[in-house]
């Protein structure tokens, strides 16, 4: 049977020989074509990794992602990117800025899920930025109405949806971490969202993080996507309980390492929380993966946490009998 | 006439490597490479930056850009007595996020919380400089209590250790202390609250000027009673609060205004001749003369080339109420 399968959010970290890469290319030091070969030789690597330990269903890693909303700007027309503001702590990053009219000039991440999914049978998410997350991280100086700019990133990001799913994607995930900035703003959210998955046959996730899921619960079943990936272990799985008593009708993956700490957590600590997960939510319907994207950690913190995750995962399906 | 002033943040580092100094520092101290000393002296070149910037633009009155805050909420919270600092939090709407101070017994000052950074400041400014605090209520309720029965004991706490902060910021010669609540603009219903713990900062104040910024949004619908906060000035976020601004027109004000006008969240630019217009509006229902006109939020969420334009946008559209007025 179908239990606990694995998955990942997004991001990986980056080996250290393309953070030098990528700086040397920013300086005109090496040439595009140049710091493609070794995105796509991390790409590869990270998908031989998921593969070895056992992960189900694959990212590929976004190795060729800077930011993930100025990565989706960059490649349409009608934005310029800004001078560097700052997210937290010693973390920047440029923001889109919308001059003109928004425009999708062709694919943006359909190479890249063919490079992934071309070196592996287990399916590799299609990933897109979903719309009301590249308006609300955008500044705007052309619409001067947020659901105006979000609707016009909605209708361009289906296109890459079909685009990816002709390509061949089994499954696409719309991350909106932006999800809870605005209470208010939830049905706008839940509209472009629906223009995103529209007629899609793939089957569709949504991802957000860091919010007070308290505030959007009541939408968590009018989000239209088949699958929620929510952060769970870093709000201490406080969650749990509402789920219970307001059932989700989706499924769900369910963050069980936090991406913002070095600490590794133990096997023993994640089958805990699979196993708390599990007295909400039926095994197949319940994905596990880690909190987020796990860029910020270091490769090795990324590898070990993703380790202990599957060991973790398939120790319970065993005790479950379920392998 | 208006005068001009900053809500508080500024852009850390610019985009040309030399503008990078400070991210480069924090970098370097994550590593061990330097000591907390060397990144603390790097803290206090871009502070001299941030207000020669200020005072090249001709700002009237300016902040030290909040340069060595981690964030708004531990950067104050994470100094007091029985205090400890959580995990990341989202700070309101923005992308942006703040460590969740987390009060695990009764809080009061133990020490300095920004009144060594003010007087660096001070010493290093054209322009006479504002000491920015958040303010007891947006804190406590963004802090997670583990120790008061109510938010309000919690608040309450605050305000006294906070008060303490404004003594000795005044015995060190501030003449304008700001208080941040930009909760107000979520939770109208706090307004009784942020009267009750300004009442215990505006008693430490002797006669430095006190003002209440409210920001992330309107105050509209408490804005009559407002009126009657113990502050001296009053600050609004126009822009985002865009919806206070037919109160403001309708009502007038009886203290002091900051106009929030200049969009500190997002580039575009405004024209400072539609400004200075809108801001003339209110030439016989508020004292112009002693009220300023501001960006809407702290600067620090535009990359810095912009922020620098906001604020010669801010200047002009000062100087042609100068004009108009």
């Amino acid at each position: 049977m179908k239990a606990l399968l694995t998955t990942s959010v997004g991001s990986f970290p980056k080996p250290e020989y393309l953070t030098r890469a990528r700086t040397k290319a920013s300086k005109g030091e090496l040439s595009p074509e140049e710091l493609r070969v070794l995105e796509e030789k991390a790409t590869t690597e990270w998908i031989r990794f998921q593969e070895e330990i056992g992960i189900d269903v694959l990212v590929d890693g976004e190795q060729y992602r800077g930011d993930m909303a100025t990565y989706f700007a960059e490649n349409l027309e009608g934005t310029e990117i800004s001078g560097l503001v700052r997210s937290y702590g010693n973390r920047y990053y440029k923001k889109p800025v919308i001059v003109d009219e928004l425009r999708r000039r062709g694919p943006i991440s359909v190479e890249w899920f063919r490079l992934a999914q071309g070196q592996t049978k287990k399916p590799v998410k299609g990933m897109i930025t979903g719309p009301y997350t590249m308006m609300d991280w955008s500044f705007d100086e052309y619409y001067g109405s947020r659901e105006e700019a979000c609707l016009a990133f909605a209708k361009l990001l289906h296109e890459e949806a079909v685009a990816l799913e002709s390509a061949g994607a089994k499954v696409i995930q719309v991350d909106e971490p932006a999800l809870s900035s605005r209470f208010d703003e939830l049905p706008l959210l839940v509209k472009a969202v629906g223009t995103v998955t529209k007629g899609l046959e793939a089957s569709t996730v949504l991802h957000t993080c860091y919010g007070n899921y308290n505030e959007i619960f009541e939408y968590f079943n009018k989000l239209p996507v088949d699958q929620l990936d929510l952060e769970m272990s870093n709000s201490g799985l406080d969650l749990l309980d509402r789920f219970k008593r307001e059932p989700l009708k989706k499924e769900i993956a369910f963050g069980v390492v936090d991406v913002h700490t070095h600490v590794i957590e133990p096997e023993s600590l994640i089958r805990e929380r699979i196993e708390k997960a599990l007295t909400i939510f039926a095994p197949s319907k319940l994905f596990i993966d880690p909190d987020c994207g796990l860029k910020t950690r270091s490769v090795e913190e990324a590898k070990a946490k993703l380790k202990n995750m599957t060991a973790a995962t398939q120790s319970v399906r065993k005790s479950h009998g379920w392998t | 006439m208006v005068l001009t002033t900053v809500v508080g943040s500024y852009p850390r580092i610019g985009d040309n490597p030399g503008d990078q100094a400070l991210r480069r520092a924090i970098g370097r101290l994550d590593r061990g490479e330097i000591a907390e000393e060397e990144l603390r002296s790097v803290e206090r070149e871009t502070v001299k930056v941030v207000l020669r910037e200020q005072n090249d633009a001709g700002i009237d009155l300016v902040t030290d850009g909040e340069i060595s805050w981690y964030d708004s909420q531990s950067h104050i919270a994470g100094k007091l007595a029985s205090v400890e600092i959580n995990g990341l939090a989202r700070y309101f709407d923005t992308n942006t996020y703040y460590r969740q101070p987390v009060v695990r017994g009764p809080v009061s000052r133990k020490g300095p919380l920004v009144v060594d950074e003010w007087k660096f400041a001070k010493a290093n400014s054209r322009a006479p400089v504002k000491a920015v605090l958040t303010g007891p209520v947006t804190l406590a309720a963004l802090s997670e209590n583990k120790h008061y029965h109510t938010t309000k004991a919690l608040a309450i706490d605050l305000a006294t250790a906070l008060g303490d902060e404004v003594e000795a910021l005044v015995a060190a010669g501030a003449s304008h202390v700001q208080i941040d609540e930009p909760i107000l603009t979520r939770h109208p219903e706090h307004l009784s609250l942020v009267s009750e713990t300004l009442e215990r900062i505006r008693s430490r104040k002797k006669a430095s000027s006190l003002t209440l910024f409210t920001f992330f949004g309107d105050v509209a619908k408490i804005y009559r009673d407002l009126a009657d906060v113990p502050a001296d000035v009053l600050g609004f976020d126009l822009v985002q609060g865009s919806a206070t601004w037919p109160a403001l027109v309708k009502h007038g004000s009886t203290k002091p205004v900051v106009l929030g006008l200049i969009d500190a969240r997002n580039t575009k630019e405004e024209d400072p001749e539609t400004i200075a217009k809108k801001v003339s509006d209110l030439r016989s229902s508020v004292d112009l003369k002693a009220s300023y006109l501001a960006p809407s939020n702290g600067l620090e969420f535009l990359p810095r080339d912009r922020a620098r334009r906001k604020l010669r946008i801010l200047r002009a559209a000062a100087d042609a109420v100068g004009v108009a007025g």
